[in-house]
């Protein structure tokens, strides 16, 4: 089943137009990439799924119903769950907190989900079990990062939303992080994923996505890329392409 | 110095109410209000005409008063504030000033220059203290302040929705991506701001007894000085300010009053703010050079 689906959107700010028709579909349960060079549209892509930039004309549409025109609260409300670019925890809250308002549109609905819910989280993370009561800005990037996802998944979302998670991450947490979403990926919950560092992207997602100026110009499922079609569609030249050759190897030798 | 003491704290609870109304807004959406003087002034008109004009009692002139402030802050943000969400907030910074000169226009036009008399709610029951005649409002001034700066923050964080403030005074843009509508906070905090504006001064008109165009005004200057001084983003901190600032300023008019300064009540205010902001400035180059060498550091 289709959970989510972009009809030609177009996006962009003021006079800039940045998504010139983007059209893609994401079956439940599955991880979509969206790989491309910088400007290509892929974090306005996710905006746009997430509704902090609305679609100027086209569609979205998530379990078949159009949320176009909905606010990014109301997304979440209807079960989407975003880890955004930077992780954006709240520093000064601590790590329970952070967790808390994550949850809050699960404690609206039935406040008697939430100790599960957290229960569950912290026996994914127990990191964060540890750290409960520190602040969340003095944890180091890779824990951030798993609070960021761990805020999302609270929720108990159909699909997430996951930005650039590996900027600014240092070797050692990007593995951390690798963990973190393949936990994600384990527990079944639908994920688009953006991510500049493609060979990264491309170990964890099932579809790719891949992007120009704003305009999709190639899906395939990971099974079926190679070298060539990713120097091509992407733009970078086959010396780069082949740097995510390792990715894409891997990926073809593994059922994940 | 008991006198100073206490005519300092009479006066800084008015300072640090004006203050935490500042903060609020500040620490919420990242925008300096420069209303706040002019809707505190607003209110009391509103209360004198219950009052004054209506023989209402104080109570509901009072609760008039903040009705028709809360309700002021909520429709400046739902008509103005909402519709320049993607502007910076010194932009939003200037129209507070818009909508402080618009009020003090009304004021004006409906009300004249001459002062109106709004009796004070509890006249007979002032008492003594330190040789000093404190009356109730004074207290409660002094008592709200404190409550509101050191619980308010206790109290936001217990609720769903009070955690989503706080969190929206560190990173606005993650708040709605948990879901939280971050328009209903902005609305709380505008409309917070302007019922602590009308609740300033509804504490402090019963000291002077009279309301005049932009009474309040020079009261929330010292107020907003109290707020720089407790950080801007700091609820304790604004009641620090107010309390730093209204000791400064009844010490000034005790001990500097045969020096004859023209205004020392503002020229106080800015000395000690200028010695704050300059401390805050110097203070880590200060720490550096008196901080010993670390062992084995060769010059």
């Amino acid at each position: 089943m289709t959970l989510l689906e972009l009809h030609d959107v177009t996006a962009g700010f003021g006079a800039v137009t940045v998504l010139h028709g983007i059209t893609m579909s994401v079956a439940e349960g599955s991880i979509a990439g969206v790989f491309g060079l910088n400007g290509a549209g892929k974090s306005v892509t996710m905006k746009a799924i997430g509704g902090t930039v609305p679609a100027r004309s086209g569609q979205v549409l998530f379990e078949g119903e159009d949320i176009t025109r909905l606010s990014p609260e109301k997304r979440v409300a209807r079960g989407m769950g975003h880890v955004p670019q930077g992780r954006q925890v709240f520093p000064q809250l601590t790590v329970e907190e952070n967790l808390r308002l994550g949850a809050y549109t699960l404690r609206r609905k039935d406040k008697g989900r939430y100790g599960p819910a957290l229960d569950s989280v912290f026996d994914r993370f127990p990191v964060l079990k540890q750290r409960r009561q520190q602040l969340a800005g003095t944890m180091s990037g890779g824990q951030q990062a798993s609070l960021a996802v761990a805020r999302a998944l609270i929720n108990q979302p159909r699909l997430i939303l996951v930005d650039e998670p590996s900027a600014g991450l240092s070797p050692v947490a990007q593995l951390e992080l690798r963990e973190v979403l393949q936990v994600v990926k384990d527990s079944g919950v639908t994920m688009v994923l953006v991510e500049q560092n493609i060979a990264f992207g491309l170990s964890l997602v099932d579809t790719a996505h891949l992007l120009q100026t704003g305009v999709v110009v190639h899906t395939a499922p990971v099974s079926e890329l190679d070298d060539d079609t990713l120097a091509t569609h992407l733009g970078i030249g086959k010396v780069l392409a082949g740097a995510t050759g390792s990715a894409l190897s891997a990926r073809k030798g593994s059922k994940r | 110095m008991g006198q100073v003491l206490v005519l300092g704290l009479i006066n800084a609870g008015i300072y640090a109410v004006f203050a935490l109304g500042v903060v609020l807004v500040y620490r919420g959406t990242g925008v300096l209000t420069f209303a706040q003087g002019e809707i505190g002034t607003l209110g009391l008109y509103v209360a004198y005409v219950l009052v004054t004009e209506q023989h209402l009692p104080w109570l509901v002139g009072a609760a008039g008063a903040l009705l028709v402030t809360t309700a002021l802050g909520a429709a400046f943000e739902l008509l103005l504030v909402r519709r320049m969400v993607a502007a910076d907030p010194v932009s939003t910074a200037v129209l507070t000033v818009g909508l402080g000169l618009t009020i003090l226009a009304c004021e004006f036009f409906f009300f004249g220059a001459s002062p109106r008399v709004l009796d004070p709610p509890f006249l007979a029951a002032s008492f003594t203290v330190a040789g000093v005649v404190v009356t109730p409002t004074q207290v409660a001034a002094l008592v709200v302040a404190l409550a509101l700066g050191f619980g308010l923050q206790a109290v936001l964080r217990r609720t769903d929705f009070g955690l989503g403030i706080l969190a929206a005074s560190q990173d606005a843009a993650a708040v709605r991506l948990v879901g939280i509508p971050l328009s209903r906070i902005t609305l709380v905090l505008w409309s917070g701001g302007a019922f602590l504006a009308g609740l300033a001064a509804l504490l402090v008109e019963p000291t002077v007894g009279t309301v005049t165009p932009g009474y309040a005004s020079e009261l929330f200057v010292v107020g907003l000085a109290a707020a720089v001084i407790g950080g801007l983003t700091s609820l304790p901190g604004a009641v620090v300010g107010g309390v730093v600032l209204g000791i400064a300023e009844s010490a000034a008019s005790r001990y500097l009053s045969d020096a004859n300064i023209p205004g020392l009540r503002y020229v106080t205010v800015f000395a000690v703010l200028l010695a704050v902001l300059l401390y805050r400035a110097l203070a880590p180059e200060l720490r550096r050079r008196l901080a010993p060498a670390p062992a084995g550091a060769t010059a």
